[in-house]
Protein backbone atom coordinates (compact mmCIF):
# COMPACT_ATOMS: atom_id res chain seq x y z
CA UNK A 1 0.00 0.00 0.00
CA UNK A 2 2.93 2.64 0.16
CA UNK A 3 3.92 4.35 -2.42
CA UNK A 4 6.92 2.97 -4.41
CA UNK A 5 10.21 4.73 -3.39
CA UNK A 6 11.84 7.05 -6.05
CA UNK A 7 8.80 8.04 -8.77
CA UNK A 8 6.50 9.85 -7.13
CA UNK A 9 4.12 10.56 -9.83
CA UNK A 10 0.70 10.67 -8.11
CA UNK A 11 -0.90 13.71 -7.90
CA UNK A 12 0.14 15.08 -4.34
CA UNK A 13 -3.59 15.77 -3.49
CA UNK A 14 -3.59 11.81 -3.87
CA UNK A 15 -0.85 10.73 -2.06
CA UNK A 16 -2.07 13.20 1.27
CA UNK A 17 -5.71 11.41 0.76
CA UNK A 18 -4.22 8.40 0.98
CA UNK A 19 -1.72 9.21 3.59
CA UNK A 20 -4.46 10.56 5.97
CA UNK A 21 -6.26 7.30 5.55
CA UNK A 22 -3.30 5.17 6.15
CA UNK A 23 -2.64 6.78 9.64
CA UNK A 24 -6.64 6.62 10.50
CA UNK A 25 -6.60 2.85 9.68
CA UNK A 26 -3.26 2.13 11.65
CA UNK A 27 -5.01 4.15 14.51
CA UNK A 28 -7.79 1.74 14.68
CA UNK A 29 -6.16 -0.88 14.33
CA UNK A 30 -3.57 -0.41 17.53
CA UNK A 31 -6.95 0.38 19.26
CA UNK A 32 -8.33 -3.19 18.67
CA UNK A 33 -4.96 -4.87 19.61
CA UNK A 34 -4.38 -2.47 23.09
CA UNK A 35 -7.15 -0.74 23.10
CA UNK A 36 -7.69 3.18 22.56
CA UNK A 37 -6.08 4.13 25.45
CA UNK A 38 -2.90 2.59 25.44
CA UNK A 39 -2.19 3.64 21.48
CA UNK A 40 0.37 5.86 20.91
CA UNK A 41 1.43 8.01 18.33
CA UNK A 42 4.66 5.80 18.14
CA UNK A 43 2.83 2.63 17.11
CA UNK A 44 0.44 4.85 14.66
CA UNK A 45 3.51 5.53 13.27
CA UNK A 46 5.19 2.20 13.42
CA UNK A 47 2.04 0.38 11.96
CA UNK A 48 1.14 3.25 8.89
CA UNK A 49 5.00 3.37 8.03
CA UNK A 50 5.70 6.71 8.08
CA UNK A 51 7.56 8.97 9.43
CA UNK A 52 6.53 10.89 12.74
CA UNK A 53 6.73 14.17 11.04
CA UNK A 54 4.18 12.91 8.50
CA UNK A 55 1.71 12.04 11.31
CA UNK A 56 1.54 15.38 12.91
CA UNK A 57 1.62 17.29 9.12
CA UNK A 58 -2.11 15.66 9.33
CA UNK A 59 -3.17 15.35 12.97
CA UNK A 60 -2.31 17.54 15.66
CA UNK A 61 -2.56 14.37 18.10
CA UNK A 62 -3.63 11.50 18.78
CA UNK A 63 -7.40 12.04 20.10
CA UNK A 64 -7.36 14.41 16.76
CA UNK A 65 -6.77 11.35 14.52
CA UNK A 66 -9.37 9.08 16.24
CA UNK A 67 -12.07 11.49 15.64
CA UNK A 68 -10.43 11.80 12.25
CA UNK A 69 -11.55 8.16 12.07
CA UNK A 70 -14.80 8.39 13.50
CA UNK A 71 -15.68 10.88 10.73
CA UNK A 72 -14.24 9.18 8.23
CA UNK A 73 -16.18 5.71 9.01
CA UNK A 74 -19.19 7.70 9.58
CA UNK A 75 -19.52 9.48 6.43
CA UNK A 76 -18.45 6.58 4.59
CA UNK A 77 -21.17 4.15 5.72
CA UNK A 78 -23.64 6.80 5.59
CA UNK A 79 -22.66 7.44 2.29
CA UNK A 80 -22.85 3.65 0.95
CA UNK A 81 -26.10 3.36 2.89
CA UNK A 82 -27.62 6.22 1.16
CA UNK A 83 -26.57 4.83 -1.85
CA UNK A 84 -27.44 1.08 -1.60
CA UNK A 85 -30.78 2.86 -0.83
CA UNK A 86 -31.25 5.02 -3.57
CA UNK A 87 -30.59 2.09 -6.04
CA UNK A 88 -34.63 0.28 -4.77
CA UNK A 89 -37.59 2.39 -5.11
CA UNK A 90 -40.00 1.25 -2.16
CA UNK A 91 -39.09 2.60 1.53
CA UNK A 92 -39.10 -1.30 3.39
CA UNK A 93 -36.44 -2.37 -0.07
CA UNK A 94 -34.40 1.29 0.87
CA UNK A 95 -34.55 0.01 5.15
CA UNK A 96 -33.66 -3.45 3.77
CA UNK A 97 -30.53 -2.04 1.19
CA UNK A 98 -29.64 0.15 3.68
CA UNK A 99 -29.22 -2.18 6.63
CA UNK A 100 -27.33 -4.52 4.42
CA UNK A 101 -24.51 -2.01 3.55
CA UNK A 102 -24.42 -1.15 6.76
CA UNK A 103 -23.87 -4.23 7.97
CA UNK A 104 -21.48 -4.78 5.00
CA UNK A 105 -19.58 -1.99 6.34
CA UNK A 106 -19.09 -3.61 9.85
CA UNK A 107 -18.04 -6.95 8.14
CA UNK A 108 -15.35 -5.33 5.84
CA UNK A 109 -13.88 -2.91 8.44
CA UNK A 110 -13.88 -4.45 11.42
CA UNK A 111 -11.23 -1.99 12.99
CA UNK A 112 -13.01 0.83 12.14
CA UNK A 113 -16.33 -0.44 13.44
CA UNK A 114 -14.94 -1.65 16.60
CA UNK A 115 -13.20 2.59 16.91
CA UNK A 116 -16.86 3.76 16.01
CA UNK A 117 -19.12 1.76 18.29
CA UNK A 118 -16.94 0.33 21.05
CA UNK A 119 -13.52 2.99 21.56
CA UNK A 120 -15.57 5.88 20.98
CA UNK A 121 -17.66 5.60 24.03
CA UNK A 122 -14.53 6.23 26.14
CA UNK A 123 -12.59 7.86 23.88
CA UNK A 124 -13.71 11.33 25.31
CA UNK A 125 -16.31 13.91 25.08
CA UNK A 126 -16.10 14.82 21.77
CA UNK A 127 -15.75 11.40 20.34
CA UNK A 128 -18.55 10.51 22.19
CA UNK A 129 -20.49 13.68 20.68
CA UNK A 130 -19.62 11.79 17.74
CA UNK A 131 -20.73 8.76 18.44
CA UNK A 132 -24.29 10.42 19.26
CA UNK A 133 -24.20 12.59 15.86
CA UNK A 134 -23.64 9.41 13.73
CA UNK A 135 -26.76 7.33 15.30
CA UNK A 136 -28.59 10.86 14.86
CA UNK A 137 -27.89 10.56 11.45
CA UNK A 138 -29.32 7.49 10.87
CA UNK A 139 -32.96 8.69 12.32
CA UNK A 140 -34.43 10.76 9.85
CA UNK A 141 -33.73 7.67 7.40
CA UNK A 142 -36.10 5.78 9.45
CA UNK A 143 -38.66 8.75 9.93
CA UNK A 144 -39.57 8.27 5.92
CA UNK A 145 -41.11 5.12 6.89
CA UNK A 146 -44.42 7.40 8.89
CA UNK A 147 -45.28 8.38 5.43
CA UNK A 148 -45.66 4.91 4.70
CA UNK A 149 -47.47 3.82 7.14
CA UNK A 150 -50.97 3.36 7.68
CA UNK A 151 -50.40 4.58 11.50
CA UNK A 152 -47.83 7.06 10.98
CA UNK A 153 -49.53 9.76 13.31
CA UNK A 154 -49.59 7.43 15.89
CA UNK A 155 -46.33 6.38 16.30
CA UNK A 156 -44.43 7.01 19.33
CA UNK A 157 -42.22 10.37 18.88
CA UNK A 158 -39.01 8.49 19.76
CA UNK A 159 -39.30 5.44 17.73
CA UNK A 160 -36.88 6.10 15.48
CA UNK A 161 -34.15 6.95 18.34
CA UNK A 162 -34.95 3.42 19.82
CA UNK A 163 -34.39 1.71 16.99
CA UNK A 164 -31.51 3.10 15.45
CA UNK A 165 -30.14 2.42 19.26
CA UNK A 166 -31.51 -1.26 19.08
CA UNK A 167 -29.49 -1.75 15.87
CA UNK A 168 -26.34 0.11 17.35
CA UNK A 169 -26.86 -2.20 20.29
CA UNK A 170 -27.12 -5.60 18.44
CA UNK A 171 -23.81 -4.61 16.23
CA UNK A 172 -21.92 -2.99 19.82
CA UNK A 173 -22.43 -6.54 21.13
CA UNK A 174 -21.17 -8.45 18.19
CA UNK A 175 -18.00 -6.41 17.59
CA UNK A 176 -17.37 -6.68 21.48
CA UNK A 177 -17.26 -10.14 21.04
CA UNK A 178 -15.10 -9.93 18.22
CA UNK A 179 -18.08 -11.60 16.09
CA UNK A 180 -17.58 -9.34 13.02
CA UNK A 181 -17.09 -11.78 10.08
CA UNK A 182 -20.76 -13.07 10.70
CA UNK A 183 -22.94 -9.63 11.29
CA UNK A 184 -24.14 -9.94 8.09
CA UNK A 185 -26.22 -12.77 9.30
CA UNK A 186 -28.38 -10.54 11.47
CA UNK A 187 -29.84 -8.47 8.32
CA UNK A 188 -33.21 -10.88 8.11
CA UNK A 189 -33.75 -9.95 11.94
CA UNK A 190 -32.40 -6.44 11.80
CA UNK A 191 -34.96 -5.79 9.06
CA UNK A 192 -37.97 -7.13 10.75
CA UNK A 193 -36.99 -5.23 14.17
CA UNK A 194 -37.05 -2.10 12.44
CA UNK A 195 -39.95 -2.34 9.86
CA UNK A 196 -42.55 -4.24 11.96
CA UNK A 197 -43.32 -0.65 13.75
CA UNK A 198 -44.25 1.30 10.37
CA UNK A 199 -45.64 -1.71 8.18
CA UNK A 200 -46.99 -4.27 10.52
CA UNK A 201 -45.58 -8.06 11.14
CA UNK A 202 -46.74 -9.31 7.88
CA UNK A 203 -45.30 -7.11 5.35
CA UNK A 204 -41.74 -6.60 7.51
CA UNK A 205 -41.21 -10.67 7.53
CA UNK A 206 -41.85 -10.33 3.60
CA UNK A 207 -39.38 -7.90 3.11
CA UNK A 208 -36.78 -9.46 5.44
CA UNK A 209 -37.06 -13.09 3.80
CA UNK A 210 -36.47 -11.87 0.15
CA UNK A 211 -33.22 -12.88 -0.75
CA UNK A 212 -30.44 -11.15 -0.39
CA UNK A 213 -29.54 -8.02 -2.89
CA UNK B 1 -43.29 7.75 42.13
CA UNK B 2 -40.69 7.69 44.36
CA UNK B 3 -39.82 10.71 46.12
CA UNK B 4 -36.79 12.69 44.75
CA UNK B 5 -33.74 14.29 45.38
CA UNK B 6 -32.47 11.69 48.21
CA UNK B 7 -29.68 9.19 47.51
CA UNK B 8 -30.41 5.67 48.27
CA UNK B 9 -29.48 4.72 52.00
CA UNK B 10 -25.88 3.08 51.03
CA UNK B 11 -25.04 6.78 49.68
CA UNK B 12 -26.30 8.85 52.76
CA UNK B 13 -24.00 10.79 54.33
CA UNK B 14 -22.51 11.50 58.15
CA UNK B 15 -23.07 14.34 59.31
CA UNK B 16 -19.77 16.18 59.65
CA UNK B 17 -18.11 16.18 63.10
CA UNK B 18 -17.58 14.26 66.22
CA UNK B 19 -20.19 11.70 66.48
CA UNK B 20 -19.17 8.82 69.11
CA UNK B 21 -20.25 6.62 66.99
CA UNK B 22 -18.60 3.06 66.81
CA UNK B 23 -15.74 2.73 64.60
CA UNK B 24 -16.95 -0.15 62.67
CA UNK B 25 -19.98 2.01 61.79
CA UNK B 26 -17.98 4.98 61.38
CA UNK B 27 -15.56 2.88 58.48
CA UNK B 28 -18.98 1.62 56.70
CA UNK B 29 -20.20 5.44 56.25
CA UNK B 30 -16.81 6.42 55.62
CA UNK B 31 -16.89 3.91 52.46
CA UNK B 32 -20.27 5.03 51.87
CA UNK B 33 -19.20 8.47 51.76
CA UNK B 34 -16.57 7.95 49.44
CA UNK B 35 -18.59 6.56 46.97
CA UNK B 36 -21.31 9.85 47.22
CA UNK B 37 -18.11 11.77 46.63
CA UNK B 38 -17.28 9.90 43.99
CA UNK B 39 -20.54 10.42 42.44
CA UNK B 40 -20.72 13.83 42.86
CA UNK B 41 -17.35 14.72 42.19
CA UNK B 42 -18.28 12.78 38.48
CA UNK B 43 -21.30 14.41 38.12
CA UNK B 44 -19.10 17.47 38.19
CA UNK B 45 -16.54 16.72 36.02
CA UNK B 46 -16.45 13.54 34.07
CA UNK B 47 -14.69 10.37 35.10
CA UNK B 48 -12.19 11.04 33.06
CA UNK B 49 -11.42 14.56 35.02
CA UNK B 50 -12.02 13.43 38.29
CA UNK B 51 -9.29 13.20 40.79
CA UNK B 52 -9.03 11.14 44.23
CA UNK B 53 -8.94 14.45 45.76
CA UNK B 54 -12.00 15.70 43.91
CA UNK B 55 -13.73 12.64 45.51
CA UNK B 56 -11.98 12.73 49.08
CA UNK B 57 -13.54 16.77 48.91
CA UNK B 58 -17.09 16.12 48.55
CA UNK B 59 -16.85 13.11 50.78
CA UNK B 60 -15.06 14.97 53.54
CA UNK B 61 -12.44 12.32 54.29
CA UNK B 62 -8.90 12.56 54.52
CA UNK B 63 -6.53 10.99 51.64
CA UNK B 64 -5.38 8.69 53.31
CA UNK B 65 -9.07 7.09 54.23
CA UNK B 66 -9.53 6.95 50.95
CA UNK B 67 -6.71 4.42 50.52
CA UNK B 68 -7.57 2.64 53.47
CA UNK B 69 -10.76 1.54 51.83
CA UNK B 70 -9.72 1.57 47.57
CA UNK B 71 -6.78 1.30 46.00
CA UNK B 72 -7.75 3.42 42.68
CA UNK B 73 -10.21 6.27 41.14
CA UNK B 74 -11.18 3.03 39.04
CA UNK B 75 -11.62 0.55 42.21
CA UNK B 76 -13.72 2.89 43.99
CA UNK B 77 -15.81 3.62 40.82
CA UNK B 78 -16.55 0.20 39.87
CA UNK B 79 -17.95 0.37 44.02
CA UNK B 80 -19.83 2.72 43.44
CA UNK B 81 -21.51 1.29 40.01
CA UNK B 82 -22.48 -1.59 41.84
CA UNK B 83 -24.05 -0.19 44.64
CA UNK B 84 -26.18 2.15 42.03
CA UNK B 85 -27.20 -0.57 39.49
CA UNK B 86 -28.23 -3.29 42.31
CA UNK B 87 -30.34 -0.44 44.21
CA UNK B 88 -31.58 -0.27 40.27
CA UNK B 89 -31.95 -3.55 39.82
CA UNK B 90 -34.04 -3.93 43.37
CA UNK B 91 -36.78 -1.19 42.70
CA UNK B 92 -36.76 -2.56 38.69
CA UNK B 93 -37.78 -6.59 40.63
CA UNK B 94 -39.88 -5.00 43.23
CA UNK B 95 -42.05 -3.30 40.76
CA UNK B 96 -42.11 -5.60 38.15
CA UNK B 97 -43.21 -8.50 40.53
CA UNK B 98 -46.04 -5.64 42.11
CA UNK B 99 -48.39 -6.49 38.77
CA UNK B 100 -50.09 -9.33 38.20
CA UNK B 101 -49.81 -9.41 34.20
CA UNK B 102 -46.91 -9.30 32.10
CA UNK B 103 -47.54 -6.15 30.23
CA UNK B 104 -48.36 -3.89 33.34
CA UNK B 105 -45.14 -5.70 34.78
CA UNK B 106 -43.02 -4.00 31.99
CA UNK B 107 -45.28 -0.97 31.98
CA UNK B 108 -44.20 -0.81 35.90
CA UNK B 109 -40.73 -1.97 35.41
CA UNK B 110 -39.79 0.90 33.10
CA UNK B 111 -41.62 3.16 35.15
CA UNK B 112 -39.52 2.54 38.36
CA UNK B 113 -36.50 2.48 35.83
CA UNK B 114 -37.14 6.29 34.97
CA UNK B 115 -38.12 7.21 38.28
CA UNK B 116 -34.71 6.07 39.96
CA UNK B 117 -32.86 7.95 37.47
CA UNK B 118 -35.06 10.85 36.80
CA UNK B 119 -34.84 11.27 40.53
CA UNK B 120 -31.50 10.75 41.11
CA UNK B 121 -29.29 12.43 38.41
CA UNK B 122 -25.58 11.84 39.42
CA UNK B 123 -26.07 8.59 40.07
CA UNK B 124 -28.13 8.45 36.42
CA UNK B 125 -25.30 9.67 34.83
CA UNK B 126 -22.65 7.82 36.52
CA UNK B 127 -24.29 4.37 35.46
CA UNK B 128 -25.85 5.18 32.44
CA UNK B 129 -23.44 7.60 30.62
CA UNK B 130 -20.19 7.69 32.68
CA UNK B 131 -19.64 3.98 32.61
CA UNK B 132 -19.34 3.74 29.44
CA UNK B 133 -16.81 6.85 29.13
CA UNK B 134 -14.76 4.77 31.95
CA UNK B 135 -14.53 2.10 29.20
CA UNK B 136 -12.46 -0.96 30.31
CA UNK B 137 -12.97 -0.57 33.92
CA UNK B 138 -16.70 -1.29 33.96
CA UNK B 139 -17.67 -1.87 30.78
CA UNK B 140 -18.26 -5.36 31.31
CA UNK B 141 -20.41 -4.95 34.01
CA UNK B 142 -22.42 -1.94 32.47
CA UNK B 143 -22.89 -4.95 29.48
CA UNK B 144 -24.04 -7.65 31.47
CA UNK B 145 -26.66 -5.25 33.61
CA UNK B 146 -28.37 -4.28 30.10
CA UNK B 147 -28.39 -8.18 29.38
CA UNK B 148 -29.85 -8.88 32.93
CA UNK B 149 -33.16 -6.65 31.63
CA UNK B 150 -33.17 -9.52 28.75
CA UNK B 151 -35.27 -12.06 30.36
CA UNK B 152 -38.05 -9.90 31.76
CA UNK B 153 -39.14 -9.05 28.32
CA UNK B 154 -38.31 -13.10 27.01
CA UNK B 155 -41.25 -13.63 29.83
CA UNK B 156 -43.33 -11.86 27.34
CA UNK B 157 -43.22 -14.81 24.75
CA UNK B 158 -44.92 -17.25 27.31
CA UNK B 159 -48.21 -18.20 26.28
CA UNK B 160 -48.51 -15.82 23.05
CA UNK B 161 -50.07 -17.46 19.69
CA UNK B 162 -48.25 -19.40 17.22
CA UNK B 163 -47.80 -16.68 14.37
CA UNK B 164 -46.46 -14.04 17.52
CA UNK B 165 -43.74 -16.29 18.40
CA UNK B 166 -42.64 -17.19 14.72
CA UNK B 167 -42.33 -13.53 14.11
CA UNK B 168 -40.17 -12.77 17.16
CA UNK B 169 -36.43 -13.35 16.50
CA UNK B 170 -33.90 -14.61 18.81
CA UNK B 171 -32.47 -10.89 19.05
CA UNK B 172 -35.75 -9.57 19.72
CA UNK B 173 -35.40 -9.09 23.48
CA UNK B 174 -31.77 -7.57 22.84
CA UNK B 175 -32.57 -5.52 20.36
CA UNK B 176 -35.77 -3.97 22.44
CA UNK B 177 -33.58 -3.36 25.78
CA UNK B 178 -30.99 -1.86 23.83
CA UNK B 179 -33.36 0.52 22.43
CA UNK B 180 -34.40 2.05 25.07
CA UNK B 181 -31.36 2.08 27.31
CA UNK B 182 -30.09 3.64 24.33
CA UNK B 183 -32.66 6.39 24.46
CA UNK B 184 -32.54 6.53 28.22
CA UNK B 185 -29.17 7.31 27.82
CA UNK B 186 -29.00 9.91 25.24
CA UNK B 187 -31.43 12.00 27.57
CA UNK B 188 -29.04 11.90 30.37
CA UNK B 189 -26.03 12.64 28.10
CA UNK B 190 -28.18 15.74 26.93
CA UNK B 191 -28.65 16.67 30.32
CA UNK B 192 -32.28 16.00 29.93
CA UNK B 193 -33.25 14.16 33.39
CA UNK B 194 -36.34 15.78 34.49
CA UNK B 195 -37.98 14.53 30.70
CA UNK B 196 -36.97 11.14 31.46
CA UNK B 197 -40.84 9.89 32.95
CA UNK B 198 -42.17 11.27 30.24
CA UNK B 199 -40.69 8.21 27.95
CA UNK B 200 -42.55 6.13 29.76
CA UNK B 201 -45.94 5.60 27.35
CA UNK B 202 -42.62 5.76 24.04
CA UNK B 203 -41.37 2.83 25.59
CA UNK B 204 -43.81 0.76 27.14
CA UNK B 205 -45.80 0.83 23.22
CA UNK B 206 -41.97 -0.06 21.55
CA UNK B 207 -41.52 -2.95 24.51
CA UNK B 208 -45.16 -4.22 23.50
CA UNK B 209 -45.47 -4.29 20.55
CA UNK B 210 -43.55 -7.46 19.28
CA UNK B 211 -45.37 -8.96 21.46
CA UNK B 212 -49.06 -7.57 21.33
CA UNK B 213 -49.47 -5.89 18.41
CA UNK B 214 -49.15 -2.14 18.00
CA UNK B 215 -52.99 -1.79 18.69
CA UNK B 216 -52.73 -3.73 22.13
CA UNK B 217 -49.73 -1.91 23.01
CA UNK B 218 -50.21 0.98 22.49
CA UNK B 219 -53.58 1.05 24.63
CA UNK B 220 -51.72 -0.19 27.81
CA UNK B 221 -48.74 2.37 27.43
CA UNK B 222 -51.56 5.24 27.60
CA UNK B 223 -53.41 3.17 30.38
CA UNK B 224 -53.09 6.07 33.52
Amino acid sequence: MRPPPGRQQLPREFIARHQRQRIITALAEEAVEKGYRAVTVADIVRRAGIARNTFYENFSSKEDCFLAAQQYAVDESLRRVVEAASSVESWPDRVRAGLASFLRSVATEPALARACFVEALSAGPEAMAGYEESLQAFVPLFRIGRKVSSQGNELPETLEETIVGGIFWIIYQRVVAGETAEIERLLPELIEFSLTPYVGPKAARRTASEPSP
Amino acid sequence: MESASEYPPELSRLPPGRHGLPREFVIHNQHERLIAGLAEAVAEKGFANTTIADITRHAAVSRRTFYEHFNSKDECFVKAYDTVMEQLRERVAEAYQSEDDWPRSIKAGIAAMLGFLASEPNLARLCMVEALVAGPVVVERYDAAIQSLVPYFREGRKGRPRDVLDRLSPTTEEALVGGMVSLVSRRIFAGRTDDLEQLLPDLVEFALTPYLGSAEAAKIARES
